[in-house]
């Protein structure tokens, strides 16, 4: 044995060196405060259950455990039932103007649900418009606040994550299958039933599974509409910003309690999906099905329908951004008030919001495409484990990732609290899993002869990376970093946490006037959030276009 | 320019002995083949040399001087690889241009080494063009120019024609060999094709299971085989026992085709034996059948083309064999 490291392998290892220090110290040393809060009595000091035995013996948190997963259930399975139809008909019915209905069916992914919340609340709550004038009709409904309200909200938000799969996967479906079901004497219907339905199967699970745990780890939606039901991310956040002793054990317990649910959910899926993956091996995607005009016209109102509707709420926050409040109550006379209120006093939030944004964008990328080279060009033990840990953020919530930061570095050798630069480590390490994925994906499509080419020729691995590598996954790394840019943008469950002082982001001052009552502003700022949200993925678009066009 | 010597070379994945032990040495200039069948450890002792796979034990020179330890980057090799590899984000100039710049060429050089390069490949004019532009073929060419445009120690081949079709493949191997012989350079060229390897070879290693099982010329290896894998793999052979032949010994006898004759063609002193036709193939120049033997075993025979003469299934003939071209294996 020789205990020299192999040359070809010295950049791999020093880069998953670099990776298990960065997400040791910014992930895992966080995660293990919060976990060590959890077992340690209030000062600190002595290891004990007695956290869990007391947060799960209170009927409220009881309670919230069970609100939490209610609601998800819920929220997943209305998801999956309007996305699998959706997704039919885009993959093989004469629908007009796909295109556009994919694209604006994306759009939910990144805008921030939690403002689509508030515009429901705007629109449907107490005071809502809508209410108000159907009432005037004499016309009552239900209340949207509470599970009802927040099940609505996930669904128009959440139903991309179902819709895009699925499609891809009906589309994927080798036509040759429906043909020898239907040969063997089985109705196109039945064959719908029994051959083609088990094939998506798959691809519908994996999307209803992100979607359940988008809803465990949400704390926007259900702040703004849960009013007094417990619900988990919010009730954990409480805990944090009240609790008075030296160690946050109660909110630890939650945090904790959090990440066993995500991770038990993330667990589930790799274990049964990996193993249900039905490659039919399609050589193009299956011909659009000849239907009569009525399931023409039904599906297309359908597709349309649904596509607008979850746009509905984001369109009226604008609308309602440049109309006139008096405090929480709404005049329909169009001001510019509201955005004089907001950027008068500061346009820092603004500011904040862009350069975090940009700051953890350019982080995410510098950590996740080198962990991505390693994860898809070592095959062993390490590049393995070094995959699972960059996964982990996407099992964490937003609201716990921060309580680890401000246990962990408020004190000692290395303080973030009050500056800045905890929300930029918080957003980065949240947002790796993602830019890893999307990475790898590409990475998986280049050639690694092309890398041994260059360095046969005289580069070295490093300049490898650099000079055939990056350019070669130049597009994808762009829109991964503008997509990661936009989700930043619009973070709050981390960011209600982490803020402080001149360090306030958009979402944070919607977040304050939202509890402060002041409607005026939080539109205004609602609404310059979508504009930041969607003016950076016009142009990525553009740029795709006319890339695409040159070549 | 450099011999290489391979000594020792030893590889394994986990419990597989990808290259065992293997001996070598090549010459000067020398264009030597690596040829066995899939699995047999062609690339892995190909990316040896090259620096894209460590050694477990053994050692590797260029003349005197060790490289096995060197990092890839800096063994001054060319290689051409199976799918090409060319880079698709540059142009076929950028492509052959590339080595160049890694070694710091100035910029009028590199600009008049490209133009001959591609010359050479016969791909003159076609510098500004992208990747995605060109043949199959042509991009072969690429990767050849590109790795010869470095004047390297030594150029490796792993399976460079086995993407083309069956023409090409027989017009390109000529020019490589043509190439590589004017230019004076080491090459190591990895096939699992017998007829390729014994066309473009000065010697080939056959290797099978990590070892090599038998280094020669291609003629020498195709008319002495010392071992029956070797007499099977190069080109098609019968393999009977001593007895059958009426010759004494325990051991087998590797009977080529084109060493069997109608009795009728053969001359007086060879020896004769007696069977029926099983099965006929004419493909053109050659015409090949299988006589059943009286012991009911079969022998492969292969006669040029006689207008005069079909031979159908069941007809009872006599065959003589060339006594000097039988081979007698261990
Ligand atoms: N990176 C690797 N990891 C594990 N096993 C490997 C690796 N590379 C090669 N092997 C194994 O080593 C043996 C030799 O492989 P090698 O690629 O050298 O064969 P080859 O002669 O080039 O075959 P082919 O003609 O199919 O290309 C095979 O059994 C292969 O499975
Ligand atoms: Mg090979």
């Amino acid at each position: 044995m020789r205990l020299a490291i192999p040359h070809q392998q010295r950049l791999p290892l020093a880069i998953a060196a670099l990776g298990f220090l960065f997400l040791g110290l910014f992930l895992l040393y966080p995660l293990f405060n919060v976990f060590s809060a959890s077992v340690l009595d209030g000062e600190g000091e002595k290891f004990t259950f007695a956290n869990y035995v007391k947060i799960l013996g209170r009927p409220f948190y009881r309670g919230a455990v069970i609100n939490t997963l209610t609601i998800g259930v819920a929220a997943t399975i209305t998801t999956i039932l309007i996305s699998v139809p959706f997704a039919f008909a885009l993959a093989r019915l004469p629908v007009p103007g796909k295109a556009a209905i994919i694209a604006l069916a994306a759009m939910p992914l990144v805008l921030p649900s939690f403002v689509s919340a508030y515009a429901i609340v705007l629109l449907l709550g107490r005071a809502g418009i809508v209410t108000q004038w159907l009432q005037s009709w004499g016309i009552g409904f239900g209340s949207i606040y509470g599970a009802g309200g927040i099940v609505l909200v996930y669904t128009l938000t959440l139903y991309p994550y179902v819709l895009l799969p699925t499609m891809a996967a009906f589309k994927a479906v080798d036509v040759s299958v429906e043909e020898a079901a239907q040969s063997l004497g089985s109705s196109p219907r039945r064959t719908l039933w029994t051959v083609t339905l088990p094939i998506v199967i798959p691809a519908i699970l994996a999307g209803g599974l992100l979607v359940f745990i988008e809803t465990l780890e949400n704390f926007g939606v259900p702040f703004v509409l849960a009013e007094d039901m417990p619900i988990f991310a919010v009730e954990a956040f409480k805990l944090f910003v009240g609790e008075t002793a030296p160690n946050p054990s109660s909110a630890g317990v939650l945090g904790v309690l959090l990440i066993a649910m995500t991770s038990l959910v993330l667990l589930i899926q790799r274990r049964f999906l990996s193993s249900r993956r039905f490659s039919t091996g399609a050589r193009s995607a299956p011909p659009i099905l000849r239907v009569g005009l009525g399931l023409r016209i039904l599906a297309t109102t359908y597709c349309w329908a649904i596509v607008l509707l979850a746009l509905v709420p984001f369109f009226a926050i604008v609308v309602l951004s440049f109309m006139e409040f008096r405090g929480p109550v709404l005049h329909p006379n169009f001001s510019l008030a509201n955005f004089t209120a907001l950027f008068e006093r500061s346009t820092r939030p603004l500011l904040n919001t862009l350069m975090f944004a940009t700051l953890a964008a350019v982080g995410v990328t510098l950590v996740g495409v080198p962990i991505a080279y390693v994860v898809t060009r070592m095959r062993s033990a390490m590049a393995s484990l070094l995959d699972v840990i960059a996964t982990l953020p996407f099992a964490v919530a937003g609201t716990v990732l921060a309580i680890g930061f401000v246990v962990s570095f408020n004190s000692g050798w290395l303080i973030l609290t009050g500056g800045p630069f905890i929300m930029v480590l918080v957003y980065t390490v949240r947002k790796v899993p993602f830019a890893v994925r999307s990475s790898s994906a590409i990475l998986h499509q280049i050639d690694p002869s092309l890398e041994e080419a260059s360095i046969s020729l005289g580069r070295s691995p490093l300049q490898t990376f650099g000079r055939i590598l990056v350019p070669l996954m130049l597009g994808g790394i762009l829109s991964g970093f503008v997509l990661t840019w936009v989700t930043i943008a619009s973070e709050l469950s981390a960011t209600v946490v982490l803020y402080s002082g001149q360090w306030r982001t958009l979402t944070v001052v919607m977040f304050q006037a939202l509890e402060g009552g002041g409607g005026g502003i939080a539109t205004a700022a609602a609404s310059t959030l979508i504009i930041v949200t969607l003016l950076p993925i016009a142009l990525l678009y553009r740029l795709v276009r006319r890339y695409e066009l040159s070549t | 320019m450099t011999g290489i010597v391979i000594a020792g070379a030893t590889r394994s994945f986990g419990t597989v002995r990808a290259v065992d032990g293997v001996n070598l040495t090549v010459g000067d200039s020398e264009f030597f083949t690596l040829l066995g069948p899939s699995g047999c450890g062609k690339t892995t002792l190909l990316r040896m040399i090259a620096g894209f796979c460590e050694l477990d034990a053994g050692e590797i020179r260029f003349g005197d001087k060790r490289i096995d330890r060197l990092p890839a980057h800096t063994r001054n090799i060319g290689m051409v690889f199976q799918n090409y590899a060319v880079f698709p984000n540059l142009t076929v100039a950028g492509n052959v241009a590339y080595g160049l710049k890694a070694r710091r060429v100035t910029a009028a050089d590199v600009a008049r080494r490209v133009d001959e390069a591609l010359a050479l490949v016969q791909l003159a004019g076609y510098g500004e063009r992208w990747p995605h532009q060109l043949s199959g073929g042509q991009l072969q060419r690429v990767a050849i120019a590109r790795a010869l445009v470095i004047r390297p120690q030594v150029l490796l081949f792993d399976e460079p024609l086995s993407n083309l079709d069956a023409r090409l493949r027989v017009s390109m191997r000529g020019e490589i060999r043509e190439l590589q012989k004017s230019l004076g350079i080491t090459a190591i060229y990895v096939t699992h094709d017998q007829e390729e390897a014994m066309s473009v070879s000065d010697r080939i290693a056959l290797m099978q299971s990590g070892r090599l099982e038998q280094v020669g010329a291609p003629a020498e290896i195709y008319r002495n085989p010392t071992s029956r894998f070797a007499a099977e793999f190069m080109g098609t052979t019968n393999l009977v026992e001593a007895r059958a032949l009426g010759r004494g010994g325990a051991g087998m006898i590797s009977l080529r085709p084109e060493a069997l004759r109608l009795d009728a063609d053969a001359p007086a002193g060879w020896p004769r034996l007696g069977g029926s036709v099983a099965h006929v193939e004419v493909l053109g120049p050659i015409t090949r059948f299988d006589v059943r033997l009286g012991d009911g075993s079969l022998l492969k025979v292969a006669a040029l083309d006689e207008p005069h003469r079909t031979l159908t299934p069941g007809t009872s003939v006599t065959l003589a064999y060339d006594p000097a071209r039988i081979t007698v294996l261990p």
